[in-house]
């Protein structure tokens, strides 16, 4: 009821009307189910199908380049947190001067609409990006990485809208390019903490604007379970991966490496595999593939079920890892085809998860796959303990060098799906670009 | 800017910048309602989630009994709504429903 109101309104449909279901379907027996349609819901379609609701109007907004609070930096920040426009931490007052300074780092046009964003049907323009910026104590030469991040928002494959969907996942941007060391973003040990500006700003940026151009706020349109905070910028270690001669992550985009870009994919959690010892590719891939099953339960059914071939799992590999995979001969594609081989489960539980979260009565690789509607690798015999792949192709699986220069890790991260497919957007500089000093 | 010279301290002032941006969609009326459900075709659109097809199966016997003319589109004629290909399903909506005569659409299930 309350997500069917507050989406209605960025529709153009404020005054729709739902009816309920009292309680969970999920956790109601038949019975219990059937005797809440026939004394609540079935009345309810019935009015609805009858009756037009009366009009709805609609508060009058600020305009898009409104002063809507002067003040004291306290007195600014009470008003943004009073009226939902801050995500709880103190933020830098946007004012016309900042945004001003982080307008000079692109050349585009700050009016220029870079998509238009669901929930809220907004206009994702670079002015609003710029405020934004500001409010999450990003440097103005953020400003082309922010743009580039709020193109893949914008990115229908990206699917923004369902950015408050109840596993609460959280998106992960993936940095590639010389732009990583001109802006100081951390790419060696602790690549996943707080505490580097860029890496953390930027982050806190894309949360932000989220909420305020998206709109997707808790209680409201953000219907995250438990959620997670937004995480901080990932960037890749270049020079491991010129090193190995291994492609960059944004290489999964067509972006070559030495390309500025970004990636960004959503994720609903993640686990550390410490400790992934051996000397060879063939020791070191069984613990990995192991990892990568169990970060994957409910989430299959976006290769099979709710979704169809829309799951990308993203590992992250430590440098020494990465090398030592190298060192045996291995490409990155090598290691996506192990993996793919590798990491699967039997058949009999791919179907048991999907008929435990779908609660579809009966779930048949078999039927999907002579239907046509899946791969054959899904169903390369009747037999119920075959093991089967969690995504389609080894291409599915998107790898990343980065971290703990010295440290034997890996960290796997459960993909939501077409809920936050990875997208990828070019970080484009402006005219005159030149290396800003380092935070 | 105002200072505060006694403790040597100067309080900035600052004129904050609305971080929202406009809305894109204008409130538009709803659909026109049914006069009656006699003789009324409905259909139901899922998202395949939340029991929908057993919540949908009891609301068609229940709307059904109630109104013996009623007719009804199951949602297994459109697709998935929340599914990979929920844009195009949704995109083939309008020429499907015009085809198919439906005078109304229950679309579920939200949570």
């Amino acid at each position: 009821m309350i997500l069917a109101k507050a989406t209605s309104v960025g529709q153009g449909f404020p005054n729709i009307q739902v009816a309920p279901v009292p309680g969970h379907p999920g956790l109601q027996s038949k019975e219990v189910l059937q005797k809440n349609i026939l004394e609540t819901t079935a009345a309810k379609v019935i009015d609805n199908l009858l009756t037009l609701p009366a009009q709805t109007v609609v508060g009058v907004e600020p305009g898009a380049r409104d002063i809507v609070c002067s003040g004291s930096f306290e007195e600014v920040n009470e008003y943004f947190l009073a009226h939902e426009l801050s995500d709880g931490l103190p933020i830098v007052p946007p004012t016309v001067e900042k945004v001003g300074e982080f307008l000079r780092y692109t050349d585009r046009d700050a009016n220029e609409v870079l998509g238009v964003l669901l929930p809220d049907n907004r206009s994702a323009t670079v002015w609003s990006v710029a405020v934004n910026g500001v409010m999450a104590g990003c440097r103005p030469e953020y400003m082309p990485v922010l743009i580039a991040a709020v193109e893949a928002m914008a990115d229908h494959d990206y699917g923004v809208e369902h950015s408050g969907n109840t596993p609460g996942g959280e998106n992960l941007i993936v940095l590639n390019g010389p732009i990583i060391k001109e802006l100081g973003f951390n790419y060696t040990q602790g690549v996943m903490r707080d505490g580097f500006q860029a890496n953390t700003t930027v982050g806190r940026f894309w949360r932000l604007y989220l909420r305020n151009v998206a709109g997707f706020l808790p209680h409201k349109n953000d219907k995250a379970t438990f959620g997670n905070t937004w995480r901080v910028v990932v960037a890749e270690n270049e020079d491991v991966i010129r090193k190995i001669g291994w492609p960059p992550n944004c290489a999964e985009f067509g972006f070559p490496l030495g390309t500025n870009a970004l990636a960004v994919g959503r994720y609903t959690g993640g686990n550390h595999i410490s400790s992934v010892s051996g000397a060879t590719p063939e020791a070191l891939l069984p613990y990995m593939a192991d990892a990568v099953v169990k970060q994957y339960s409910w989430q299959i059914m976006f290769s099979v079920g709710q979704g169809l071939d829309t799951l990308r799992p993203l590992l992250l590999l430590s440098p020494i890892l990465a090398e030592t995979i190298a060192a045996g001969g291995w490409s990155k594609q090598k290691l996506k085809e192990a993996l793919f081989a590798q990491a699967r489960i039997p058949a009999h539980q791919f179907e048991r998860i999907l008929r435990d979260w779908t609660q579809k009565p009966t779930w048949n690789l078999a039927e999907e796959h002579l239907a046509g509607r899946i791969p054959v690798v899904f169903h390369e015999s009747d037999d119920m303990n075959r093991m089967v792949p969690l995504v389609w192709r080894p291409e599915d699986f998107m790898i990343v060098v980065t971290g703990d220069l010295g440290r034997n890790s890996c960290y796997v991260f459960a993909h939501n799906g077409v809920l936050g497919f990875p997208v990828g957007k070019e970080i484009k500089l402006p005219r005159g670009w030149a290396p800003p000093r380092k935070s | 800017m105002k200072s505060n010279d006694g403790i040597g301290t100067r309080e900035s002032q600052y004129a904050a910048l609305w971080p929202r941006a406009p809305r894109q969609a204008k409130v538009k009326p709803l659909a026109k309602r049914l006069d009656t459900l006699e003789g009324k075709k409905i259909a139901w659109l899922w998202d395949y989630v939340f029991r929908g097809n057993e919540v949908f199966e009891q609301l068609e016997a229940t709307l059904g009994a109630r109104y013996p003319g009623m007719t009804f589109v199951n949602w297994g004629e459109f697709g998935n709504t929340h599914g990979s290909d929920e844009r195009a399903v949704v995109a083939a909506l309008p020429a499907k429903l015009k085809a198919m005569g439906v005078d109304a659409v229950v679309s579920g299930m939200g949570c």
